[in-house]
Protein backbone atom coordinates (compact mmCIF):
# COMPACT_ATOMS: atom_id res chain seq x y z
CA UNK A 1 0.00 0.00 0.00
CA UNK A 2 1.34 3.52 -0.72
CA UNK A 3 2.48 5.58 1.74
CA UNK A 4 0.14 8.01 3.26
CA UNK A 5 1.03 11.78 2.95
CA UNK A 6 -1.07 12.51 6.11
CA UNK A 7 1.35 9.91 7.79
CA UNK A 8 3.73 12.84 9.25
CA UNK A 9 1.05 14.94 10.65
CA UNK A 10 0.06 11.78 12.92
CA UNK A 11 1.71 11.36 16.04
CA UNK A 12 3.39 7.85 16.48
CA UNK A 13 1.12 6.83 19.22
CA UNK A 14 -2.15 6.95 17.13
CA UNK A 15 -3.40 3.57 15.80
CA UNK A 16 -5.16 5.04 12.68
CA UNK A 17 -6.24 2.11 10.54
CA UNK A 18 -7.94 3.06 7.28
CA UNK A 19 -11.44 1.72 7.45
CA UNK A 20 -13.07 2.29 3.55
CA UNK A 21 -15.67 0.09 5.07
CA UNK A 22 -16.56 2.73 7.77
CA UNK A 23 -16.28 5.86 5.20
CA UNK A 24 -18.70 4.28 2.82
CA UNK A 25 -21.37 3.48 6.08
CA UNK A 26 -20.64 7.08 6.96
CA UNK A 27 -21.74 8.24 4.09
CA UNK A 28 -24.35 6.03 3.46
CA UNK A 29 -25.83 7.11 6.43
CA UNK A 30 -25.30 11.21 5.74
CA UNK A 31 -27.25 10.36 2.70
CA UNK A 32 -30.14 8.58 4.16
CA UNK A 33 -29.97 11.61 6.96
CA UNK A 34 -30.64 14.01 4.94
CA UNK A 35 -33.25 11.99 2.56
CA UNK A 36 -35.43 10.67 5.64
CA UNK A 37 -38.38 11.87 6.92
CA UNK A 38 -39.18 12.76 10.15
CA UNK A 39 -38.92 9.90 12.69
CA UNK A 40 -40.80 8.99 15.44
CA UNK A 41 -39.75 8.27 18.78
CA UNK A 42 -39.68 4.64 18.16
CA UNK A 43 -38.02 4.75 14.91
CA UNK A 44 -34.07 3.82 15.81
CA UNK A 45 -31.18 5.86 14.93
CA UNK A 46 -29.66 4.78 11.91
CA UNK A 47 -26.89 2.85 13.99
CA UNK A 48 -23.54 5.20 14.62
CA UNK A 49 -21.15 3.06 14.39
CA UNK A 50 -22.02 -0.87 13.38
CA UNK A 51 -24.77 -3.31 14.44
CA UNK A 52 -24.36 -4.60 17.59
CA UNK A 53 -25.29 -7.96 18.85
CA UNK A 54 -25.34 -9.64 22.42
CA UNK A 55 -24.74 -13.32 22.53
CA UNK A 56 -24.42 -15.17 26.07
CA UNK A 57 -22.29 -17.46 26.70
CA UNK A 58 -20.86 -19.81 29.74
CA UNK A 59 -17.36 -19.23 29.79
CA UNK A 60 -16.45 -16.07 28.72
CA UNK A 61 -12.26 -16.44 28.22
CA UNK A 62 -13.23 -19.58 25.96
CA UNK A 63 -16.07 -17.64 23.76
CA UNK A 64 -13.63 -14.77 23.38
CA UNK A 65 -10.92 -17.28 22.40
CA UNK A 66 -13.20 -18.79 19.62
CA UNK A 67 -14.21 -15.50 18.32
CA UNK A 68 -10.61 -13.69 17.98
CA UNK A 69 -8.42 -17.02 17.04
CA UNK A 70 -11.01 -18.96 14.80
CA UNK A 71 -13.44 -16.00 13.53
CA UNK A 72 -10.97 -12.92 13.44
CA UNK A 73 -13.03 -10.69 15.95
CA UNK A 74 -10.71 -8.60 17.84
CA UNK A 75 -10.79 -7.62 21.64
CA UNK A 76 -12.01 -4.40 22.33
CA UNK A 77 -12.94 -4.60 26.15
CA UNK A 78 -12.72 -7.76 28.46
CA UNK A 79 -14.92 -6.71 31.70
CA UNK A 80 -14.26 -10.43 33.19
CA UNK A 81 -16.74 -12.52 34.41
CA UNK A 82 -18.84 -10.43 32.90
CA UNK A 83 -19.11 -9.00 29.74
CA UNK A 84 -16.97 -8.29 26.66
CA UNK A 85 -16.99 -7.11 23.46
CA UNK A 86 -15.74 -7.85 20.26
CA UNK A 87 -15.50 -6.22 16.62
CA UNK A 88 -15.25 -8.12 13.71
CA UNK A 89 -16.57 -8.36 9.53
CA UNK A 90 -18.55 -4.94 10.56
CA UNK A 91 -19.89 -6.30 13.66
CA UNK A 92 -19.83 -5.51 17.18
CA UNK A 93 -20.49 -8.76 19.27
CA UNK A 94 -21.34 -8.50 22.90
CA UNK A 95 -20.57 -11.37 25.37
CA UNK A 96 -22.66 -11.89 28.43
CA UNK A 97 -22.64 -13.62 30.97
CA UNK A 98 -26.47 -15.59 32.28
CA UNK A 99 -26.56 -15.19 36.19
CA UNK A 100 -23.90 -12.04 36.12
CA UNK A 101 -24.22 -8.48 36.55
CA UNK A 102 -24.87 -6.30 33.25
CA UNK A 103 -27.01 -8.01 30.75
CA UNK A 104 -26.93 -11.31 32.21
CA UNK A 105 -28.94 -10.55 35.11
CA UNK A 106 -32.38 -12.64 36.25
CA UNK A 107 -35.37 -10.56 35.06
CA UNK A 108 -37.31 -9.12 37.61
CA UNK A 109 -39.70 -12.55 38.07
CA UNK A 110 -36.51 -14.77 38.30
CA UNK A 111 -35.71 -15.56 34.78
CA UNK A 112 -32.33 -16.19 33.62
CA UNK A 113 -31.18 -15.59 29.95
CA UNK A 114 -29.94 -18.54 28.70
CA UNK A 115 -27.31 -19.51 25.83
CA UNK A 116 -28.58 -20.94 22.82
CA UNK A 117 -31.42 -20.76 20.37
CA UNK A 118 -31.52 -21.14 16.53
CA UNK A 119 -31.27 -17.17 15.95
CA UNK A 120 -27.77 -16.71 15.12
CA UNK A 121 -24.93 -14.03 13.45
CA UNK A 122 -24.13 -15.19 9.66
CA UNK A 123 -20.84 -14.47 8.78
CA UNK A 124 -19.67 -14.15 5.13
CA UNK A 125 -16.26 -16.47 4.24
CA UNK A 126 -14.34 -16.49 1.45
CA UNK A 127 -14.30 -20.28 1.11
CA UNK A 128 -16.50 -22.32 3.17
CA UNK A 129 -15.51 -24.98 2.52
CA UNK A 130 -11.86 -24.88 3.38
CA UNK A 131 -13.14 -22.83 6.54
CA UNK A 132 -14.99 -25.78 7.50
CA UNK A 133 -12.64 -27.97 7.01
CA UNK A 134 -10.08 -25.46 8.90
CA UNK A 135 -12.75 -25.32 12.07
CA UNK A 136 -13.12 -28.96 11.89
CA UNK A 137 -10.00 -29.75 12.28
CA UNK A 138 -9.58 -27.08 15.16
CA UNK A 139 -12.34 -29.36 16.60
CA UNK A 140 -15.29 -26.59 16.86
CA UNK A 141 -18.35 -28.39 16.28
CA UNK A 142 -20.26 -28.38 12.66
CA UNK A 143 -23.91 -28.27 13.34
CA UNK A 144 -24.75 -28.35 9.79
CA UNK A 145 -22.32 -29.37 7.28
CA UNK A 146 -22.07 -27.50 4.00
CA UNK A 147 -25.17 -27.52 2.06
CA UNK A 148 -27.07 -25.40 -0.77
CA UNK A 149 -29.51 -23.01 -0.02
CA UNK A 150 -31.23 -21.00 -2.46
CA UNK A 151 -28.27 -18.27 -3.23
CA UNK A 152 -25.65 -18.98 -1.27
CA UNK A 153 -23.99 -22.25 0.86
CA UNK A 154 -23.96 -22.40 4.43
CA UNK A 155 -22.72 -24.14 7.68
CA UNK A 156 -23.31 -23.76 10.71
CA UNK A 157 -20.87 -24.03 13.50
CA UNK A 158 -21.03 -23.69 17.44
CA UNK A 159 -19.12 -22.02 19.58
CA UNK A 160 -17.79 -22.79 22.86
CA UNK A 161 -21.23 -21.86 24.84
CA UNK A 162 -23.30 -23.97 22.94
CA UNK A 163 -24.58 -20.72 20.60
CA UNK A 164 -25.08 -21.56 16.43
CA UNK A 165 -22.88 -19.13 13.99
CA UNK A 166 -23.57 -19.32 10.83
CA UNK A 167 -21.27 -19.08 7.54
CA UNK A 168 -21.99 -18.65 4.31
CA UNK A 169 -20.27 -18.40 1.24
CA UNK A 170 -22.50 -16.64 -2.25
CA UNK A 171 -23.42 -18.99 -4.78
CA UNK A 172 -23.36 -18.59 -8.42
CA UNK A 173 -25.61 -15.55 -9.63
CA UNK A 174 -25.83 -14.48 -5.86
CA UNK A 175 -25.68 -10.41 -5.59
CA UNK A 176 -26.35 -8.02 -2.89
CA UNK A 177 -29.45 -6.24 -4.13
CA UNK A 178 -28.80 -2.50 -3.46
CA UNK A 179 -30.59 -0.86 -0.57
CA UNK A 180 -32.98 1.48 -1.73
CA UNK A 181 -32.61 4.94 -0.90
CA UNK B 1 -22.14 -3.55 1.55
CA UNK B 2 -22.95 -5.54 4.76
CA UNK B 3 -21.43 -9.01 5.09
CA UNK B 4 -22.58 -9.28 8.18
CA UNK B 5 -26.38 -10.48 8.56
CA UNK B 6 -28.44 -11.81 11.47
CA UNK B 7 -30.88 -14.83 10.83
CA UNK B 8 -33.80 -14.80 13.53
CA UNK B 9 -36.43 -18.00 12.85
CA UNK B 10 -40.15 -16.70 12.96
CA UNK B 11 -43.47 -18.49 12.87
CA UNK B 12 -44.71 -15.75 10.62
CA UNK B 13 -42.87 -14.15 7.83
CA UNK B 14 -44.97 -11.68 6.90
CA UNK B 15 -46.34 -10.81 10.63
CA UNK B 16 -42.72 -10.33 11.74
CA UNK B 17 -42.22 -7.91 8.52
CA UNK B 18 -45.05 -5.86 9.45
CA UNK B 19 -43.41 -5.36 13.12
CA UNK B 20 -39.91 -5.02 12.50
CA UNK B 21 -41.03 -2.37 8.98
CA UNK B 22 -43.78 -0.93 11.10
CA UNK B 23 -42.58 -0.50 14.69
CA UNK B 24 -38.69 -0.33 14.17
CA UNK B 25 -38.02 1.22 11.08
CA UNK B 26 -36.47 -1.47 9.45
CA UNK B 27 -36.56 -1.82 5.47
CA UNK B 28 -37.89 -4.55 3.36
CA UNK B 29 -35.55 -5.58 0.88
CA UNK B 30 -36.76 -8.68 -0.35
CA UNK B 31 -39.26 -11.50 0.26
CA UNK B 32 -39.11 -13.44 -2.22
CA UNK B 33 -40.75 -16.45 -1.02
CA UNK B 34 -43.23 -16.90 2.13
CA UNK B 35 -40.63 -18.32 4.26
CA UNK B 36 -38.34 -16.24 3.41
CA UNK B 37 -37.31 -12.34 3.66
CA UNK B 38 -34.35 -10.22 4.13
CA UNK B 39 -34.72 -6.77 6.16
CA UNK B 40 -32.19 -3.92 6.40
CA UNK B 41 -31.89 -0.57 8.86
CA UNK B 42 -28.92 0.72 8.43
CA UNK B 43 -26.07 -1.72 8.29
CA UNK B 44 -28.09 -4.32 10.15
CA UNK B 45 -29.12 -6.95 7.66
CA UNK B 46 -32.07 -9.26 8.87
CA UNK B 47 -32.74 -11.77 7.63
CA UNK B 48 -36.37 -13.61 8.26
CA UNK B 49 -37.03 -17.00 8.35
CA UNK B 50 -39.70 -19.76 9.24
CA UNK B 51 -38.95 -23.20 9.14
CA UNK B 52 -38.99 -25.53 6.85
CA UNK B 53 -39.09 -29.39 5.83
CA UNK B 54 -35.79 -30.61 5.19
CA UNK B 55 -36.23 -30.81 1.72
CA UNK B 56 -37.17 -27.70 1.48
CA UNK B 57 -34.64 -25.44 -1.11
CA UNK B 58 -34.37 -22.82 1.97
CA UNK B 59 -31.45 -23.85 3.65
CA UNK B 60 -30.97 -21.93 6.27
CA UNK B 61 -34.13 -22.95 8.09
CA UNK B 62 -34.42 -26.71 7.72
CA UNK B 63 -33.96 -28.82 10.62
CA UNK B 64 -30.34 -29.81 11.84
CA UNK B 65 -28.71 -32.77 10.41
CA UNK B 66 -29.32 -34.77 14.27
CA UNK B 67 -33.06 -33.77 13.70
CA UNK B 68 -32.72 -30.33 15.66
CA UNK B 69 -35.82 -27.96 14.83
CA UNK B 70 -34.88 -24.38 14.43
CA UNK B 71 -37.16 -22.50 16.61
CA UNK B 72 -37.66 -18.66 17.53
CA UNK B 73 -36.52 -17.27 21.01
CA UNK B 74 -33.68 -17.54 22.65
CA UNK B 75 -31.93 -14.60 24.77
CA UNK B 76 -29.47 -13.69 21.98
CA UNK B 77 -30.37 -10.60 19.99
CA UNK B 78 -29.43 -7.63 18.08
CA UNK B 79 -29.68 -4.02 19.37
CA UNK B 80 -30.74 -1.19 18.11
CA UNK B 81 -30.18 2.42 19.49
CA UNK B 82 -33.29 4.48 19.96
CA UNK B 83 -33.34 8.42 20.48
CA UNK B 84 -35.62 8.30 22.95
CA UNK B 85 -36.44 4.81 25.06
CA UNK B 86 -39.33 6.20 26.83
CA UNK B 87 -41.18 7.47 24.28
CA UNK B 88 -40.13 4.20 22.26
CA UNK B 89 -41.62 2.09 25.20
CA UNK B 90 -45.19 4.26 25.46
CA UNK B 91 -45.56 3.88 21.62
CA UNK B 92 -44.80 0.42 21.16
CA UNK B 93 -46.67 -0.18 24.25
CA UNK B 94 -49.90 1.66 22.68
CA UNK B 95 -49.39 -0.82 19.99
CA UNK B 96 -49.30 -4.06 21.81
CA UNK B 97 -45.87 -4.84 21.76
CA UNK B 98 -44.91 -7.59 24.68
CA UNK B 99 -41.96 -6.20 26.99
CA UNK B 100 -39.94 -8.84 28.52
CA UNK B 101 -38.20 -6.02 31.05
CA UNK B 102 -39.13 -2.63 31.98
CA UNK B 103 -36.68 0.04 30.92
CA UNK B 104 -33.38 -0.92 32.91
CA UNK B 105 -31.19 2.02 33.61
CA UNK B 106 -27.80 1.60 34.55
CA UNK B 107 -24.96 4.67 34.53
CA UNK B 108 -24.62 4.37 30.58
CA UNK B 109 -27.18 3.59 28.98
CA UNK B 110 -31.17 2.92 29.46
CA UNK B 111 -32.35 -0.39 27.81
CA UNK B 112 -35.55 -2.52 27.47
CA UNK B 113 -36.07 -5.42 26.03
CA UNK B 114 -39.32 -5.92 23.67
CA UNK B 115 -40.29 -9.25 21.55
CA UNK B 116 -41.61 -10.05 18.13
CA UNK B 117 -44.44 -11.40 17.25
CA UNK B 118 -42.59 -14.94 17.24
CA UNK B 119 -41.31 -14.25 20.72
CA UNK B 120 -37.66 -13.27 19.42
CA UNK B 121 -35.99 -10.85 21.49
CA UNK B 122 -34.85 -7.59 20.37
CA UNK B 123 -32.79 -4.81 22.73
CA UNK B 124 -33.51 -1.23 22.74
CA UNK B 125 -31.26 1.40 24.08
CA UNK B 126 -30.20 5.00 24.77
CA UNK B 127 -27.10 5.82 25.37
CA UNK B 128 -26.19 8.52 27.77
CA UNK B 129 -23.88 11.12 25.76
CA UNK B 130 -20.79 9.85 27.07
CA UNK B 131 -18.09 12.03 25.20
CA UNK B 132 -20.63 14.87 26.45
CA UNK B 133 -19.68 13.73 29.64
CA UNK B 134 -16.10 13.11 29.43
CA UNK B 135 -16.00 16.63 28.62
CA UNK B 136 -17.82 18.48 31.06
CA UNK B 137 -15.67 15.73 33.77
CA UNK B 138 -12.47 17.49 31.56
CA UNK B 139 -13.84 21.10 32.50
CA UNK B 140 -14.21 20.26 36.40
CA UNK B 141 -10.95 18.93 37.61
CA UNK B 142 -11.42 15.78 39.67
CA UNK B 143 -10.08 12.22 40.26
CA UNK B 144 -10.40 11.64 36.57
CA UNK B 145 -8.73 14.77 35.45
CA UNK B 146 -5.05 13.57 35.92
CA UNK B 147 -6.07 10.34 33.50
CA UNK B 148 -8.37 11.69 30.96
CA UNK B 149 -5.75 13.72 29.25
CA UNK B 150 -3.57 10.98 28.64
CA UNK B 151 -6.51 8.88 26.87
CA UNK B 152 -7.74 11.93 25.14
CA UNK B 153 -3.99 12.37 23.61
CA UNK B 154 -4.27 8.87 22.21
CA UNK B 155 -6.98 9.70 20.63
CA UNK B 156 -7.93 12.63 19.73
CA UNK B 157 -6.38 12.16 16.38
CA UNK B 158 -7.66 8.57 15.41
CA UNK B 159 -11.48 9.09 14.03
CA UNK B 160 -14.48 9.48 15.21
CA UNK B 161 -15.44 6.07 14.76
CA UNK B 162 -12.70 4.61 17.21
CA UNK B 163 -13.29 7.41 19.66
CA UNK B 164 -17.22 6.45 19.49
CA UNK B 165 -16.23 3.00 20.42
CA UNK B 166 -13.99 3.82 23.39
CA UNK B 167 -16.68 5.96 24.74
CA UNK B 168 -19.15 2.65 24.65
CA UNK B 169 -16.97 0.95 26.03
CA UNK B 170 -16.97 3.14 28.87
CA UNK B 171 -21.07 3.52 28.89
CA UNK B 172 -21.19 -0.56 28.80
CA UNK B 173 -17.89 -1.09 31.48
CA UNK B 174 -20.19 1.90 33.85
CA UNK B 175 -23.26 -0.41 33.03
CA UNK B 176 -22.24 -3.51 34.56
CA UNK B 177 -20.38 -1.50 37.71
CA UNK B 178 -16.66 -2.01 36.89
CA UNK B 179 -15.68 1.23 35.72
CA UNK B 180 -13.18 1.05 33.04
Amino acid sequence: MAADPLDALRLPVVPVDPRPEFAAALLRRITSATTAGQPGPASPVPPRDKPTVRYFVGDLDAAIAFYCQRLGFEEELRSAPAFAMLYGGGLRLLLSVPGLPGAGRPLPDGTVPRVGGSNRITLQVHDLTAAVQELRAAGVPIRADVSAGVAVRQALIEDPAGNLVELYEPAMGYHERAQTP
Amino acid sequence: MSTVSVRYIVDDVDAAIDFYTGRLGFREQMHPDPAFAMLTHGDLRLVLVAPVPPGHPGGGSRPLPDGTRQRPGGWNRFMLEVPDLAAAVEELRASGVRFRTEIVTGIGVKQVMIEDPSGNPVELFEPVRAEARLDTRLAQPGPLAAVLPQQLGQFRCGHRARWRRRALVVEEAALIGHRG
